[in-house]
């Protein structure tokens, strides 16, 4: 699906904004397409943004509707399912010239562009580029360093993020200021909280997100002290740590935090069930996406408006972590000079302070500490970006290997049958120790030995 | 006087007298091979060269670099995938299970419903016509639906459960549980597919026999078991067979239902290549999954050929 956005289709979408009244929303735009710093941009060719209709897109198209208004520049958006992106980017890319001129790719798809040169680094595009440090990198989700062959610190920059989704603890203030409980700075924390409430049918202590369960177990596993896999910078080898005692700990956690306290259908759980069991007031705690923070407020899916309180994810006996699951904006290499700089135009206005503060109140996840900062105390959106800004010391990125998908299946597949009894944590950790192992020694990668 | 069978053997006409008789006769010798060259260029395209294709994939790696695709030949080297994949043989295990279960009693309850239907009389189009819906249900609104009507809170088959005080279980979370939820789904669904082809079948069958059969003293059940079924048995097997080919592609119910979980508890071969192909980007392994899953399925359709060929012989 195409669509082409100009200052009058804006009149006709103003519905975007989801959680103001349509008045406030206009005041909203017409204060900041006024601004003077938004409207300093360059006039530049028309572009086609390739973006995925996931629940943050009406914030989006907000923001281009914005950029349109104020700058006079053209902008077409491909929209697309989230499941359609991976393929029409890889397409885009072997096109002999790319049919968008900037990418949307997820965290655990996009080092397979940085790697295989498919995105164009952008100092190459703009050698005085700057990367403004009130961006949020994501653990250099950003950068690609060819000598690691992974992000790092010292990688050239060929993203940038577009999308600050990382995991928040959501919980019910109400019922936690009724039972005298705070909110959870530890697991431990959580288990009793989830004891104090956990009244089932009707009401749940916490849940788990079991189908797929890896994105939120690696919080737990970073946490205990370990993680899927490591480098050891001194021996350049990859060093495999789910046959760990930290990993069988963090699994141990999460199965007991579930079992205890989860619904029955706990071995099938999804995002948009947890979101339906909080949202229908079944549910006293859940650690899930930050982007999940509007739809609580809104009471045409949620009975809990302005029930729901959020804090950074619960520590474990060796660190907080929260994981971040985002999206970078890249622009492709198969683009003429003319079309990268039209591209690079709107990226850098996309991620100015005052551009992103308008993107958050449209219903998107900004990805500036400043704008975090500063929305803290915002009436509306105050509860969950103080709680974002919080957690940004506590952000770990995700697996950067190309092979990152199949570790992601070995955890999503193990933590689940040690969940149905199928496996015992330890057996469940030491198998997928195993074929983690297994899958980096077939990839070629220098890797140690397991432990037993 | 008796025609030609060829147009060789037809006698030359007086405009073609004219033409060399050399070319004409070359043409009419091999019109059969020009009358099918058409067909055999379209399938050529569209189905050899990509199962070449896919040969080729499957003996080589497959990365991006660079911005193209770049095909490395690596001989077997994609088989060291398959001696490490612990999830391949439980795929296998069950993509067979589901297959055999579903295509089982698909074929069954289609035949019943196809011999009733065709009894029916005039309410006949009206029963064909509620039989045949569920195959004219897009795949995803199916799995949509029964995704709903099993959920364990909110799902109708619980509610309904519920009313009786009994305790629905978690159709999709039970590992015991998950591949015969699926395999339900695509009873209701693939059922009425087999009707259609079986009742095709029933109509055509000559009703002397079986008429004859009722005058000599047969009862319906000997009628049924010793003179409709063997006059069905290549309809029921090309039945068989067509059933056996989709069934071993289940994708979209396990997709939408399952996911292949929990665990591994309904993961199949499509489901896993799907997984390797698209979430993890092994195209050169994921080529050879999908050459052995054609393979598994050629096996089979031979098999089914033999029984077929065997029965044609005791008839």
């Amino acid at each position: 699906m195409s669509r082409k956005l100009s200052r009058r289709s804006f009149l006709k979408g103003a519905g975007v904004f989801a959680a103001a009244p349509l008045a406030t929303r206009l005041d909203l735009f017409r204060t900041f397409s006024k601004s003077p710093l938004l409207q300093d941009v360059p006039s530049v060719r028309p572009i086609t943004i390739q973006i995925n209709d996931s629940p943050w897109f009406a914030g989006f198209e907000a923001l281009v509707d914005l950029y349109v208004e104020t700058t006079g520049n053209e902008v077409n958006l491909d929209v697309s399912p989230f499941a359609g992106m991976l393929q029409k980017s890889r397409n885009a890319v072997q096109a002999p010239e790319s049919e968008f001129d900037i990418l949307n790719l997820n965290e655990q798809w996009y080092s397979m562009f940085y790697q295989g040169g498919l995105v164009a680094p952008l100092r190459e595009i703009d050698p005085d580029f700057e990367l403004d440090p009130n961006i949020i990198e994501y653990d250099y989700a950003t950068r690609w360093d060819f000598d690691l062959n992974y992000s790092g610190p010292n990688g050239e920059l060929y993203g940038l993020p577009i999308n600050g989704n990382i995991q928040l603890y959501f919980y019910r203030k109400d019922l936690f200021e009724e039972n005298g409980l705070s909110p959870a700075e530890t697991w431990d924390d959580v288990a009793s909280n989830a004891a104090a409430l956990h009244n089932p049918p009707n009401m749940h202590g916490f849940t788990l997100r079991t189908n797929p369960s890896n994105f939120e177990f690696q919080a737990y596993l970073v946490s205990h002290g370990a993680d899927i896999v490591t480098l050891d910078a001194e021996t350049g080898e990859w060093v495999v740590q789910l046959d760990t005692p930290e990993a069988v700990a963090a699994l141990n956690t999460w199965i007991s935090l579930g079992k205890n306290y989860g619904p029955t259908n706990l071995a099938d759980l999804d995002q948009a069930a947890n979101l339906a069991l909080m949202n229908s007031g079944r549910l006293a705690q859940v650690h899930m996406v930050s982007a999940a923070a509007p739809n609580f407020q809104d009471p045409n899916q949620s009975i809990v408006v302005d029930q729901v309180g959020a804090g950074v994810v619960p520590a474990g006996p060796a660190r907080r972590a929260t994981m971040s699951g985002i999206w970078v904006m890249s622009i492709p290499t198969n683009l003429p000079a003319e079309r990268q700089q039209a591209a690079l135009t709107f990226l850098k206005w996309a991620l100015s302070k005052e551009a992103q503060i308008y993107y958050s109140q449209a219903g998107a996840i900004p990805v500036r500490q400043d704008v975090y900062e500063e929305l803290s105390d915002d009436p509306a959106l105050g509860w969950w970006m103080s709680a974002v800004a919080e957690s940004t010391p506590y952000i770990v990125g995700q697996v950067r290997l190309a092979e990152a998908p199949q570790f992601f299946e070995v955890l999503d597949r193990r933590t689940v049958e040690a969940l149905i009894g199928e496996l015992s944590p330890e057996d469940a950790m030491m198998e997928a120790a195993r074929e983690v192992h297994t899958i980096l020694q077939q990839s070629g990668y220098n890797v140690r030995d397991l432990r037993s | 006087m008796a025609r030609p069978s060829t147009l060789a053997e037809a006698p030359p006409s007086a405009g073609a007298a004219s033409k060399p008789a050399g070319v004409l006769d070359f043409f009419d010798r091999t019109f059969k091979y020009w009358a099918v060259l058409p067909t055999v260029i379209v399938l050529t395209l569209l189905t050899i060269q990509p199962a070449l294709q896919l040969i080729q994939m499957s003996v080589s790696d497959v990365q991006f670099s660079g911005g193209q695709l770049q095909w490395t030949f690596v001989g077997l080297d994609n088989f060291k995938y398959l001696a490490t994949d612990v999830v391949f043989p439980v795929a296998l295990r069950n993509t067979l299970i589901f297959v055999v279960c579903v295509v089982v009693i698909e074929t069954f309850l289609g035949l019943v419903l196809a011999f009733a239907v065709s009894r029916v009389g005039r309410f006949s189009p009206i029963y064909r016509a509620v039989f045949v819906t569920p195959i004219l249900i897009p795949a995803v609104a199916i799995g949509t639906m029964w995704r709903l009507m099993y959920d364990y809170n909110f799902g109708i088959i619980n509610q309904i459960l519920a009313l009786f005080g009994i305790a629905g279980p978690t159709w999709t979370g039970d590992p015991n549980l998950a591949l015969i939820s699926v395999m339900i789904v695509d009873i209701w669904h693939w059922t009425s597919f087999l009707f259609l082809i079986l009742l095709a079948g029933v109509e055509s069958l000559p009703h002397e026999l079986s008429e004859a059969a009722r005058v000599d003293g047969a009862n319906e059940w000997q009628v049924y078991r010793h003179v409709l079924l063997p006059m069905m048995r290549p309809t029921i097997i090309v039945a068989l067979m067509l059933r056996t080919i989709l069934a071993f592609k289940v994708f979209d119910e396990i997709f939408l239902l399952t996911g292949g979980g929990p665990g591994t508890a309904s993961q199949v071969i499509s489901m896993h290549i799907y997984t390797v192909f698209f979430e993890q980007f092994r195209l050169g392994y994921g080529a050879l999954l999908a050459l052995l899953m054609a393979l598994i399925i050629s096996v089979f359709v031979i098999f089914y050929q033999w029984v077929n060929a065997m029965a044609r012989k005791t008839m």
